[in-house]
């Protein structure tokens, strides 16, 4: 009965011509009620407490991007009848299965101008930065006892950093100026002679600023250093070409792109070949040179998402802001930065009263109240941020799916409550009076 | 290459198949870049005179037709309950 019920519904929808605005809300009830999750009423929701009656316009593209729909088509076949494991050697469900998966294999390896044979598949970037810092450093671990990698590294790496630390490896933290960009010269200074790796990430991920890459490549060239790269929120987003950044290894996860979940890429060069300890035991086969068993469905759909080619503009959003706002800082370099992160601080505001302000639309920021810890982004820290403006921040992330109106609704709801709070702010008032706040002597409690 | 050269009645059609296809997504995003994504495609190929290249090209528009109007319904069978506030 349901699946008669569902197959009239799905005719439905074929033949139905597209004229009412009615359609978007789609389908009718009966599909809703034989396959859909329990629905709340139509109007609103509520969670955590509170009431929401519209779905808030999506800027949090770094955290995680939707799926495309041409990449969960190309996925949806090896859920449903192909579902066989590509380890399995004797019969049909694995041979078209690995064949799946060899395909996306090569779709991710013409990405970043390598071959096939370099590239495996993980559950993600935090694995494949695990793998990379612990995984190549334990190998060689005779000879290299030294890491060299940046301040503003994702935290998988820092904590992979922090690990090879107690195990008695030593690790330089290198900083980065007020643009978060990492000194060159710095960097070619920190180089020992048993550094057995350079980790700086392309792009990175709270505040969009892109490294100089093929000049880090250059250096660890210079002193045949392998040189490791996360470059989850760099791929699709800016150029990336193994041979041009001369990286030895690079990290690659699938759901920053519009691809899967819990599926990532670890490239891992041949020549000169690059070896890692395996971190797991048992999912990898041949030293680890093998796909996890778990990827291999989703991976299907893995290398359509990374075919990325048109990409969010936060110019749009950063000079609707600025003409309508003073006291809008952007955190890190305007000219090195991937257009599609835009994270601003804006003075005098309180930030948790600005994000509980802004709940029609879904963004991230760099204070407190979004994290686990009461201390403000190590990141803005790194960068030199004040702690005030630190706890402002906002980090807007723009994608393929993102609209023009999307964005002038942001930047609308953003002035206005930016607005709200400086006008009940006392500061914002003492400010407008020529006072300079810095010189307060606030009195304790 | 046996297939026959593409016609320009043909070609409005996958174009127009493409837009109707688009509208039929729930998801206002997706909904959104499908349009968009169709008029930059066949703006970017309005000039192409040689005829595999015309063809390779509707083949490809073709299977992503097929590929919206598959996605439209799976989108559809699990529509959430409330509408992005850009259509609220």
């Amino acid at each position: 009965m349901a699946t008669k019920l569902l197959a009239s519904a799905l005719r439905q929808t074929l033949n139905k011509k597209t004229t009412s605005s009615s359609l978007h809300r789609c389908l009718s009830t009966a599909a809703a009620l034989t396959t859909a999750p329990p629905s709340q009423n139509d109007e609103a929701m509520t969670i955590k407490g509170l009431k929401i009656s519209a779905r808030p316009l999506y800027l949090d593209m770094q955290a995680t991007s939707p799926v495309d729909p041409r990449v969960l088509d190309a996925m949806l076949p090896y859920y449903l009848a192909r579902y066989g494991n590509p380890h399995s050697r004797t019969h049909l469900y694995g041979w078209e299965s690995d064949q799946a998966v060899e395909t996306a294999r090569s779709q991710i390896a013409d990405l970043i101008g390598a071959s096939p044979k370099e590239i495996v598949f993980t559950s993600g970037a935090t694995e494949s930065n695990n793998i990379s810092v612990k995984g190549v450093m334990k190998f060689y671990k005779e000879k290299k006892r030294h890491v060299v990698t940046t301040q503003t590294e994702h935290k998988c790496v820092l904590d992979s950093c922090r690990h090879l630390q107690q195990e008695g490896f030593e690790v330089t933290y290198l900083p980065v100026g007020n643009d978060g960009i990492v000194d060159l010269e710095k960097l070619r200074g920190s180089i020992r002679p048993d550094t057995g790796l350079v980790s700086v990430m392309a792009v990175n991920n709270e505040i969009g600023v892109i490294q100089p890459m093929e000049e880090i490549g250059k250096i660890c060239r210079e002193f045949n250093v392998p040189f490791h790269t996360d470059a989850a929120q760099a791929l699709g987003k800016i150029p990336v070409d193994v041979d041009r950044w001369n990286v030895s290894l690079m990290s690659l996860s699938g759901h920053k792109i519009y691809g899967p979940k819990g599926v990532g890429a670890l490239y891992m060069r041949r020549r000169p070949r690059i070896r890692v300890e395996a971190q797991m035991n048992g999912g990898w086969t041949r030293e680890g040179d093998k796909e996890r068993d778990s990827a291999y469905a989703i991976s299907g759909g893995n290398g359509r998402g990374m075919r990325a080619g048109e990409e969010g503009d936060g110019e749009r959003l950063l000079n609707g802001v600025r003409a309508k706002l003073d006291g809008v800082v952007v955190n890190g370099s305007v000219e090195r930065r991937y257009a599609g992160n835009l994270n601003l601080s804006f003075a005098y505001v309180e930030g948790e009263s600005l994000l509980m302000g802004l709940k029609d639309v879904a963004v991230s920021s760099g204070s407190a109240c979004t994290s686990a810890s009461l201390e403000p982004s190590y990141v803005l820290r790194a960068l030199g941020v004040d702690e005030d403006m630190a706890h402002t921040s906002i980090r807007f992330g723009i994608g393929r799916f993102t609209t023009e109106e999307e964005i002038d609704r942001a930047v609308e709801l953003t002035v206005q409550q930016v607005d709200k709070l400086r006008e009940m702010s006392p500061l914002y008032e003492m400010v407008k009076e020529g006072i300079d706040i810095k010189q307060i002597q606030w009195s304790q409690h | 290459m046996a297939s026959a050269a593409i016609s320009r009645g043909e070609v409005l059609h996958l174009y127009r198949s493409l837009l109707r296809t688009a509208r039929q997504f729930c998801d206002y995003n997706i909904r959104e870049y499908t349009k968009r994504r169709t008029i930059d495609a066949f703006r970017q190929n309005q000039n192409l005179t040689d005829s595999a290249a015309i063809s390779a090209a509707y083949s490809d528009g073709k299977s992503q037709l097929d590929v919206a109007k598959r996605q439209a319904i799976v989108y559809s069978l699990y529509a959430p309950t409330i509408k992005s506030v850009m259509e609220a």
